[in-house]
């Protein structure tokens, strides 16, 4: 992929990090009591259902997180990228971190879809 | 202003693993003294082996760039009256050194050419035959003509710190000047020139610090120039 299309995804995942996130945010802090939000990551472990999950079983909202999921881990892969080839400036270096940041994406990826369908299909 | 200025002046021998040092000189101060002025009475009547660079004295040429007081400025435009009684007198970083205040501009120069600051045409025949002349409305003019004022004194290049961080990158006075044919009308490498942008360590590594701007002798502002070519190539 050419830098400047790679640049561009940078900018609109950049953008997308601020909607997806602002819309994520909001609506885990404001639609549900507070008290039931902060312990949304314990309720998967003790099997007690909080207000939270709600927003999880939403296709729409959990869409908004897996967007989230995706822009963030391309902009933060890519923004590693950038800075790597200022740290080091070396071509064969750049070579090795482009493929273990594409496979760490990827992982970030898949691991994160993963738990977002657990989230959704419980009931 | 009266009496003497004290030039705490940066050397270092040509010869491999000579250590550089920092020598001061006395300088007695006259009037409308630039920084120029007072190097080369140290050369002439203290110090014969100072190694400075310079041509026009009058801010044209661009050859006597250096760091004073920890700016990259043109010693021939500096008024030593703006300093004070205290200079500091360095080469431009980002640019090899060859001996004390001389450096080396090969590699700055290198990247000049490779964005081709020429106009290319389409028709070549016409261009090496001209039958007429390439007019050009004012408002044409004004898309380049702030970018065409640079005198390629480095003096952007070495305050830009992707340079310093990156030496692949092109630097701002390269992509000015890259710039300055995009945006004429007469220019047809339009796409050809993008091209030359649109790698790696090209422009968009430019972390928009804007140190090149504020630095340039003769107004030029090669961060816009970054900005402007940015748009055109996210336009496509």
């Amino acid at each position: 992929m050419s830098e400047r299309r790679l640049m561009l995804l940078h900018y609109v995942t950049g953008l997308g990090i601020l909607v997806t996130g602002a819309v994520h945010l909001w609506v885990v802090f404001f639609t549900v009591p507070l008290d039931q939000t902060i312990w949304e990551t314990t309720m998967l472990f003790d099997g007690h259902q909080f207000a939270i999950m709600s927003v999880y079983r939403n296709a729409l909202l959990a869409s908004t997180l897996w967007l989230l999921l995706v822009f963030t881990t391309f902009h933060a892969m890519n923004g590693i990228r950038v800075i790597l080839m200022e740290l080091i400036p070396n071509e064969r270096v750049m070579r090795v971190a482009k493929w273990a940041l594409i496979a760490l994406g990827v992982f970030l990826v898949v691991y994160g879809t993963r738990t977002i369908l657990i989230a959704y299909n419980i009931r | 202003m009266e009496g003497k200025v004290v030039f705490t002046v940066f050397s270092r021998e040509s010869s491999a693993g000579a250590r550089p040092r920092y020598v001061s000189y006395e300088v007695p101060y006259r009037s409308g003294m630039t920084v120029l002025d007072g190097l080369l009475y140290i050369k002439e009547r203290i110090d014969h082996t100072l190694a400075i660079r310079y041509s026009c004295r009058m801010g044209i040429c661009g050859s006597c760039g250096m760091k004073v007081n920890g700016l990259p400025r043109l010693a021939c435009f500096t008024q030593v009256s703006e300093l004070g009684r205290s200079i500091k007198v360095e080469p431009l970083p980002n640019h090899p050194l060859v001996r004390d205040l001389v450096t080396d501009f090969s590699t700055f120069f290198a990247k000049h050419k490779s964005v081709k600051p020429w106009l290319i045409r389409k028709d070549v025949e016409e261009q090496e035959n001209p039958t007429g002349q390439y007019l050009q409305s004012d408002a044409e003019l004004e898309r380049y003509i702030q970018f065409s004022y640079c005198i390629s004194c480095g003096l952007c290049y070495s305050a830009c710190p992707v340079v310093t961080a990156l030496p692949e990158f092109p630097g701002p006075q390269a992509l000015a000047w890259l710039y300055r044919f995009y945006a004429d009308s007469r220019d047809h490498g339009g796409r050809e020139r993008l091209e030359i942008l649109d790698r790696a360590t090209g422009i968009w590594r430019c972390h928009f610090a804007g140190s090149c701007s504020q630095v340039c002798p003769k107004g030029v502002d090669p961060a816009l120039a970054i900005q402007l070519l940015r748009r055109a190539l996210i336009r496509g």
